[in-house]
């Protein structure tokens, strides 16, 4: 036996045991391929529905913002043109009191309105047995009214802060009526202030 | 004379104010010498300050009127109190306007804005609704939320309680439809009335913030009467939001769901006022005709023929000591159409919502669900998943004494339906909008964990086309 048959015998089993793992290397590389490749293919539907499912949740969350901001704008703008509407419909009010103040009230109109609103709160009260409060400008119509037509009345010596009209009360102070302009009206502003609006193209 | 000048005419008359107040007794005024009052009433309250408050007339006669003032009557005193008689009843005043505004429990606006410019002035206690004129409800309303959409489905014109308990989820779920529900197949308008009945302020903005952020404000109205606010006006509340409603459906021809939390509130604030008339007591204390003034309530939801519109109720109410056998649930089951549970037990699981479906029931489910409504199915799935999750529940007891080895393979299949239908069609975060597909997608996938032979409730073309099991 010469001295290179060993290192040839080794050689050979190198050569043999590389081959061998080369070939097990390469069947392990391609079957990691095939299954890389099956689990590829497997997660091609899984892929497509999350993608989907992704798509569908995201217009969901545009479909929801989108609502969140056009409801949010619309409520603003509504809004300011309540407040709009509202300052131009007190601006109104203030000009129409302004006018019933300074109205004239030596007339036959004025007089005749004086003797209906204290003929409706006498017949409310039902009695004519009272107290009778007027503005100090009313006070010489309403004693004149009091005089020919209500004697068991009396004017109050204290002249009533109003713009016109007049509020009655029982002699015992149990009962009122307040029959004044500014009293009416305010009882009268909803539905003052909605024939106001409808004159701006408000309202239903 | 008009409508409109005939209402001029009342409104300008006025009424006669009285200053002899006799007593003050809890939240009612007793005023003495009055002449020509009316029943019901309105009623103004002038403090010695001028501070005014509203109230209504409960009882005439020999010369008193016995007034219950809805802001309280702390700080009244007899002397130096006058109580006007506005000689009308109360009413709301009612346009398109009120969509989107925010308004406290007796109607005045509460956010900064000026008052509605009325089309109409309403009687808050509303008309009776004709029997021969109402039209049963059978049209879906999609809540967004499975449980209800699923098997507890809520239609057009039906009053629907939601039966909670005290700390209990109801007003996330309350919130949540009214965010979410909508009238489906159809171009008709729909809106939400939202009436808060002695809620803390936290849940009011809760509510307030939840309907703003979501972009349905714009179709809803809010009604807030906060725990600090006088207990009395909580009998108005209620009232105010149905006669919106009512105009809001059977005048401009919307689909209104209405949604009422909590009617406790409002039972406890009609038993304050019951014992300081010193009327006869019923049960736990609430008056006697505490069913009659509940439907006065319950009974203004529903549709009328010949009008658009329609009234849809779910009023809320937490059980004390979630008894369900209490006055207030027990008498509100009687007139209300079905009622949904939530459960301790699941809410202490950290479910939401925890309805407790094997107590809940919608007693007009049947006429608004299947083809043409939902989906030709949805009647048998549903019915399914109630017999199985029932089942699970006799399995869960069962293994609570033999434990889970002495079960058999089906039974613990059943556990796991029990399972996943609390973990997948119970639970839905608070921001999730389910549509009614989904919904019958998540009940077939509950039952697909049964082998077929299991479902006995859903036709064979349905599970052909449906169930998603290997078996």
């Amino acid at each position: 036996m010469t001295a290179s048959g060993p290192v040839a015998q080794l050689e050979q089993t190198i050569d043999k045991i590389i081959r061998q793992t080369e070939e097990e290397i390469l069947s392990g590389m391609e079957s990691a391929a095939g299954q890389s490749s099956q689990a590829l293919d497997d997660a091609i539907p899984a892929l497509e529905q999350e993608y989907e499912k992704i798509i569908a949740d995201g217009r969901k969350e545009a479909d929801k913002i989108s609502r969140q901001i056009v409801g949010s704008a619309d409520l603003e703008v509504r809004n300011r043109q309540l407040l709009a509407l509202e300052d131009a419909v007190d601006g109104v009010f203030v000009r129409a009191l302004e006018e019933v103040a300074a109205a004239d009230r030596n007339g036959a109109d004025y007089a005749a309105l004086m003797r209906s609103l204290l003929a409706e709160a006498v017949s409310v009260l039902g009695s004519s047995d009272v107290v009778v409060h007027a503005s100090a400008q009313d006070r010489d119509a309403v004693q004149g009214i009091l005089s020919s037509d209500y004697a068991g009345a009396e004017l109050a010596p204290e002249p009533l802060g109003c713009m016109g009209g007049v509020r009655i009360q029982s002699k015992d102070g149990a009962m009122t009526f307040d029959n004044t302009l500014d009293a009416r009206i305010e009882r009268l502003k909803p539905l003052i202030r909605k024939g106001i609006a409808s004159k701006f193209g408000a309202g239903n | 004379m008009s409508g409109s000048e005939a209402a001029a005419a009342a409104a300008s008359k006025g009424g006669v104010q009285y200053s002899k107040i006799a007593e003050i007794k809890g939240p009612l005024v007793i005023v003495d010498d009055v002449e020509n009052a009316a029943f019901d009433e309105l009623v103004e309250v002038e403090t010695r300050d001028g501070e005014k408050r509203l109230g209504k007339v409960l009882e005439v006669g020999n010369g008193k009127a016995i007034v219950q003032v809805f802001e309280g009557t702390t700080g009244l005193s007899v002397s130096g109190t006058n109580a006007k008689f506005v000689g009308k009843v109360m009413e709301m005043p009612v346009s398109r306007e009120v969509l989107g505004r925010v308004f406290d429990g007796l109607g005045r606006p509460k956010d900064g804005l000026p008052d509605p410019i009325a089309d109409r002035f309403i009687d808050i206690n509303g008309e009776p609704m004709n029997p021969e004129q109402r039209e049963y409800p059978k049209d879906f309303i999609q809540t967004g939320v499975s449980v209800i959409d699923g098997m507890i489905t809520l239609v057009r014109g039906q009053k629907l309680p939601i039966f909670s308990g005290s700390g209990m989820s109801h007003n996330l779920l309350a919130a949540q439809i009214a965010r979410q529900a909508a009238v489906v197949g159809t171009d008709d308008e729909f809106a939400v009335v939202f009436a808060a009945i002695g809620v803390q302020y936290s849940e009011a903005e809760y509510f307030k913030r939840s309907l703003e952020e979501s972009g349905a404000l714009k179709r809803s109205v809010l009604f807030l009467n906060l725990a600090d606010d006088p207990a009395i006006e909580r009998i108005i509340t209620p009232r105010v939001a149905l006669t919106v409603a009512e105009y809001l459906a059977f005048d401009l021809g919307m689909h209104v769901l209405v949604i009422l939390t909590d009617m406790t509130n409002y039972a406890e604030a009609l038993r304050e006022i019951s014992a300081a008339r010193e009327e006869v007591p019923g049960r736990k204390g609430y008056p006697g005709y505490l069913y009659t003034d509940l439907s006065t309530i319950y009974e203004r939801a529903g549709k009328l023929v010949g009008k658009k519109g329609s009234v849809t109720q779910v009023p809320i109410l937490s059980m004390p000591s979630d008894d369900i056998t209490h006055p207030i649930p027990d008498l509100t089951g009687y007139i209300t159409e079905g009622q949904i549970v939530l459960g301790r037990d699941l809410f202490r699981q950290g479910v939401y919502p925890p309805v407790n479906i094997l107590m809940s029931l919608s007693r007009l489910m049947k006429d608004g669900i299947g083809e043409g409504s939902t989906r030709e199915d949805h009647g048998e799935i549903s019915n399914q998943n109630y017999d199985a999750y029932s089942r699970a529940q006799e399995v869960r007891a069962l293994a609570g004494i033999v434990g889970k080895a002495g079960l058999t393979e089906i039974d613990l299949k059943y556990m796991g339906v029990g399972d996943i239908f609390e973990k997948e069609f119970l639970s839905q975060s608070i921001d999730e909008n389910r549509n009614v597909e989904e919904t019958l997608s998540i009940l077939w996938k509950v039952v697909s964990q049964l082998p077929k032979n299991e479902l006995t409730k859903v036709k064979d073309k349905y599970m052909d086309q449906y169930y998603q099991g290997t078996d």
